[in-house]
């Protein structure tokens, strides 16, 4: 069993080993966080190193209010931009489905204000509790990849808790249609 | 004796890959830094065979890190590979001047990662 194993292992492209090895390091990053304040430290880490961007904003759910609050941003001044309307109505429903949107290079940014690259739900407990926006890319990023897939997956499935804490637990259940931004 | 490398990077996402990379993908040892001044101060003591340095960082930045390192008979000749985010012309320039050896950027490709340190270090 062991010899098959580490023959998979073995077998395995370089490629995809480092990609585990990114996985495991954002993940690690992530649950080891001493705070809130570091999770978000380690969520611009895990941004700024694996994916290959400095301009950051991260829109909490608000359930009361249907609509999304700035939670934290980075490297933009998140006030003048309206980033989650850009998204587009039946995108934003994408998202808090729990998809990701991620923007072709070569699409017509029509009626958005800003160039967001991708739309990340953070997801908990099968709810999209908060939008990650990543906006542009460092000039020597080109695109995002499949393994850039495989990490938007890791923190829509794990950011939540590091990031919100307990507050996670109140946070808003209000699903796509009717949001406002 | 296996080669060893000082891997600096206040980020410790960066710090924690890179180590990871080292350590799994090649036979050299690793020692770790947070900033440019403990870096300086490891250098000295550590002796190691390469510095992979991240340039924005507090207290001292790998630019200055760089230039330290250069003054100090004990740690003149180690290479030292700086990383960053920034790839503009005039940022590696500016790098090159404060004496480092070479430059990648993030995010980094740890197959490109793991053969410039080859280059310097052999396998």
């Amino acid at each position: 069993m062991n010899g098959d194993k580490n023959s998979a292992s073995a077998n395995k492209s370089t490629g995809a080993v480092m990609n585990d090895l990114r996985l495991e390091a954002a993940r690690k990053r992530l649950s080891e966080s001493r705070s809130q304040e570091d999770a978000i430290e380690g969520l611009r880490e895990i941004v700024a190193n694996f994916l290959g961007s400095e301009e950051i904003g991260l829109f909490k759910v608000e359930r009361r209010t249907a609509t999304f609050q700035v939670y934290w941003s980075f490297g933009i001044d998140v006030e003048n931009y309206d980033l989650v309307r850009a998204l587009g109505e039946a995108g934003l429903q994408r998202v808090m489905r729990g998809e990701c949107h991620v923007v072709r290079p070569d699409r017509d940014y029509s009626g958005a204000m800003v160039k967001v690259q991708a739309y990340i739900p953070i997801r908990f407990a099968n709810q999209t509790v908060a939008i990650l926006a990543i906006l542009r890319l460092l000039p020597q990023k080109v695109a995002f990849d499949k393994s850039d897939m495989e990490l938007f997956k890791l923190l829509s499935d794990e950011a939540a808790k590091p990031l919100f804490g307990s507050g996670v637990h109140s946070t808003p259940v209000v699903d796509g249609p009717g949001m406002r931004t | 004796m296996s080669k060893k490398i000082l891997v600096v990077d206040d980020s410790k996402t960066a710090l924690m890959m890179e180590r990871e990379i080292v350590e799994r993908r090649t036979t050299y040892q690793c020692v770790t830094a947070s900033d440019g001044q403990e870096a300086v101060e490891k250098a000295l003591q550590e002796h190691p065979d390469l510095v992979l340095m991240d340039v924005v960082m507090p207290r001292m930045n790998g630019f200055e890190a760089c230039k330290r390192m250069r003054q100090q008979p004990g740690t003149r000749e180690i290479p030292i590979v700086l990383v960053t985010t920034r790839g503009e012309e005039s940022y590696m320039e500016a790098g090159f001047q404060s004496g480092c050896n070479d430059y990648i950027t993030k995010p980094v490709d740890s197959a490109e990662l793991v053969a410039l340190l080859q280059s310097y270090l052999g396998e």
